[in-house]
């Protein structure tokens, strides 16, 4: 074996110290994941299961919070009709980073059973950057805990990057909310 | 003065990692009586220390000098506790009232940076806090006036000293009506159910907490864990006879908070009108009883 | 409580006395329902209210193309003789404009401005009816008339998923084939509102 006595040891480079300590940020942030519940469909009735003593999430670390700016998963269930996906944009851009997005059921993904409706939204993809989709209709609640255990999974392994994805292309993503909404931030006589 | 200063700091330490492993097993104990396994016991370290490395969002410099006043502010006050009666940091200046004092500090530090945040929830939830505040302090004062009556002074470690004398029982024992004031208090200082109010996750979405995200809820959090290292070892050692050796005090502590939490988890939560009228009738009334019996009758246990 | 089939005389009796009823008919021992001309309908709400009907359940309106007609429908509720009363009246498709009724029951105010905006029904007299309570920036024709085409609508805005075809095909002779064609064809029959 090579003795290190006479050679110096190798000096770290800034992006290598950047990435252990992004590292270790990671471990914290994979086992201790605090949800938003956004429960606008359907498939939030798979949630009370979940959270209770059925399915305990609570020993992977997950828990419920009551802002954006606490939370680090925004939970989609369900169907996303177009008044709800600008109040979602809202909502996406408050929390802080790094932030993940799980969208359950099938409608997230295609459109689901509500796909030729005049006011549903047919690919969450387009519009928000989605890190897991859970599918069925709705998903059994073993799912809905694989799911979350993937998304750790996909922490670990760094491949969990949509929040930096939606930086970067932001103009592809607004050009997306924009065809298909109109305008995100609208002023009615309910919200001045 | 270096040399105290240097304790007291690891005192304050100790209390946080104290409190955090507590509350991380009474979480624990919490899941096993609702038939599911729990977290792990240092998922409350986890939580912290994931706050502390997202990026946040900052409203404006008030909103972040409220968070690092409150901290600093705990801190300062963590650091007057005394574990056992030999280690403490400023003999002499363990007395009670500085920790009635200075426990004010960290409260209006959050108070002045939850209304710097600009969230009309944020200024309910200060208010329903303070108003708490209010309501449990008189019928705590009361017994502790007692208490510091009883034992002629009113040092920390002198009432510990006090409750351990030959013929003397724990103020829990020679005071009842006292002793069960103090445990109400002492579930409205820290902040459990039924006098949750001031947090009310689903009503006003957490309360003065509404808008902190990443680093300072962290650091509020931290703030938080080290308020109740604080009053329950107020409790500790004023009512349970405060401890002579460090194994002594783990135990005490553990086995109040633990008490405290296994009672509050099977209650819901007051409105705030009804936590300040609950406050002023049979609290208020046990206490002022205690206090004629005590010192007037003298009949003490 | 008062026995339901001479409630429903009551109401008979009430209606017959003072307007021409196009048509009645009696749906079960609590609904019955009353066809009107639409000069009609004000006079009979007035009465209605004043006899006991004081809740206005709702306000809708029903899209028949063939007859190029839309059928006003106001449901109102009784809270002692309980009976629903449906009146119905039939207006013009293609330019349509009801009295508004917000001087009888001061709650139709949203239903008026919901007709409105789904179906395209005017309403005067109301000062608000055109301002949007639930669909926010429409471009198209009212959602709810029946020669709006949904499956349209949504492949025109919202972007599809794309799939790749990566199954085979192994054998050509289904038995079930016919049957599921059959089932399509049924289904595809049933649009717009006709029976097979």
């Amino acid at each position: 074996m090579k003795s290190t006595k006479f050679t110096p040891a190798r000096k770290l480079t800034k992006e290598e110290i950047d990435r252990k300590w992004w590292e270790i940020g990671d471990f914290f942030r994979r086992n201790s994941l605090w949800m938003l519940m956004y429960c606008t469909g359907c498939c939030a009735i798979e949630l009370p299961p979940a959270m209770t003593s059925a399915y305990d999430m609570e020993r992977l670390g997950m828990g419920p919070m009551a802002t954006p700016r606490q939370a680090d998963i925004l939970l989609i269930s369900g169907y996303l009709s177009v008044k709800s996906l600008r109040r979602v944009i809202y909502t996406y851009e408050q929390m802080s980073e790094p932030k993940y997005v799980v969208g359950l059921g099938s409608c997230p993904i295609n459109g689901g059973i509500y796909h030729d409706s005049h006011a549903v939204i047919n690919q969450l993809d387009q519009y928000i950057p989605v890190d897991t989709y859970v599918s069925g209709c709705m998903p059994n609640t073993e799912s809905v805990m694989n799911g979350f255990v993937d998304l750790m999974e996909q922490i670990k392994n760094k491949t969990a990057n949509g929040w930096v994805k939606y930086k970067e292309n932001n103009e592809w993503y607004k050009s997306n909310q924009k065809a298909a909404l109109g305008e995100v931030i609208i002023h009615d006589e309910f919200h001045e | 003065m270096i040399v105290n200063i240097l304790i007291g700091f690891g005192i304050a330490v100790l209390g946080f990692v104290l409190q955090t492993s507590v509350a991380g097993v009474n979480r624990k104990i919490i899941g096993r009586l609702q038939k599911r396994y729990g977290p792990k016991w240092y998922q409350e370290f986890l939580d912290i220390f994931k706050l502390l490395s997202k990026r946040s969002i900052s409203h404006g410099w008030i909103f972040d000098f409220g968070v690092i006043m409150a901290l600093g502010g705990i801190i300062a006050t963590a650091m007057f506790m005394p574990i056992t009666n030999t280690f403490v940091a400023f003999a002499g200046y363990d007395n009670f009232f500085i920790f009635v004092y200075l426990l004010a500090v960290g409260m209006l530090g959050m108070a002045m940076s939850a209304s710097g945040s600009g969230n009309p929830l944020a200024s309910i939830g200060v208010m329903r806090a303070l108003t708490t505040m209010l309501a449990y302090e008189v019928p705590f004062m009361i017994v502790i006036l007692t208490v510091i009556k009883l034992s002629n002074t009113s040092s920390m470690v002198g009432i510990g000293e006090f409750q351990r004398a030959l013929g003397n029982n724990w103020f829990l024992i020679a005071l009842p009506l006292g002793g069960i004031v103090a445990v109400i208090s002492l579930m409205g200082m820290l902040g459990k159910k039924p006098f949750e109010t001031y947090i009310a996750p689903a009503e006003i979405a957490s309360g003065p907490m509404v808008e902190y995200g990443g680093k300072q809820l962290g650091m509020l959090f931290i703030m938080h864990e080290i308020t109740v290292f604080i009053e329950v070892s107020l409790f500790v050692h004023i009512f349970l006879g405060g401890a002579s050796n460090i194994f002594i005090f783990l135990i005490k502590y553990f086995v109040v908070y633990t008490v405290v939490n296994l009672i509050s988890n099977v209650n819901g939560r007051f409105k705030i009108d009804q936590v300040v009228k609950f406050y002023y009738k049979w609290p208020l009334i046990m206490a002022v009883t205690q206090a004629i019996i005590a010192i007037y009758f003298g009949w003490v246990i | 409580m008062m026995n339901s089939m001479s409630n429903i005389e009551y109401v008979k009796g009430l209606i017959d006395q003072s307007f021409k009823v196009l048509e009645t008919d009696v749906i079960d021992q609590y609904q019955v329902s009353f066809v009107f001309k639409q000069a009609d309908v004000l006079q009979v709400l007035v009465t209605l209210k004043n006899a006991g009907w004081k809740q206005m359940s709702y306000l809708s309106a029903i899209d028949w193309p063939d007859e190029a007609k839309f059928e006003m429908v106001y449901i109102l509720m009784n809270w002692e003789r309980a009976i629903h009363v449906q009146i119905r009246t039939k207006i013009d498709r293609n330019d349509p404009v009801m009295p508004s009724i917000i001087t009888v029951y001061p709650g139709a105010k949203y239903y008026e401005r919901e007709c409105h905006e789904f179906f395209g029904v005017k309403f005067p007299g109301n000062p608000d009816y055109e301002k949007q309570l639930i669909l926010e920036m429409w471009d198209d024709i009212p959602p709810l008339r029946k020669d709006f085409d949904p499956q349209a609508y949504s492949d025109r805005k919202f972007t599809k998923r794309e799939y790749n075809q990566d199954y085979k095909i192994l054998s050509e002779d289904n038995k079930l084939k016919e049957k599921r064609e059959a089932r399509k064809q049924r289904a595809q029959s049933l649009k717009g509102g006709q029976k097979a």
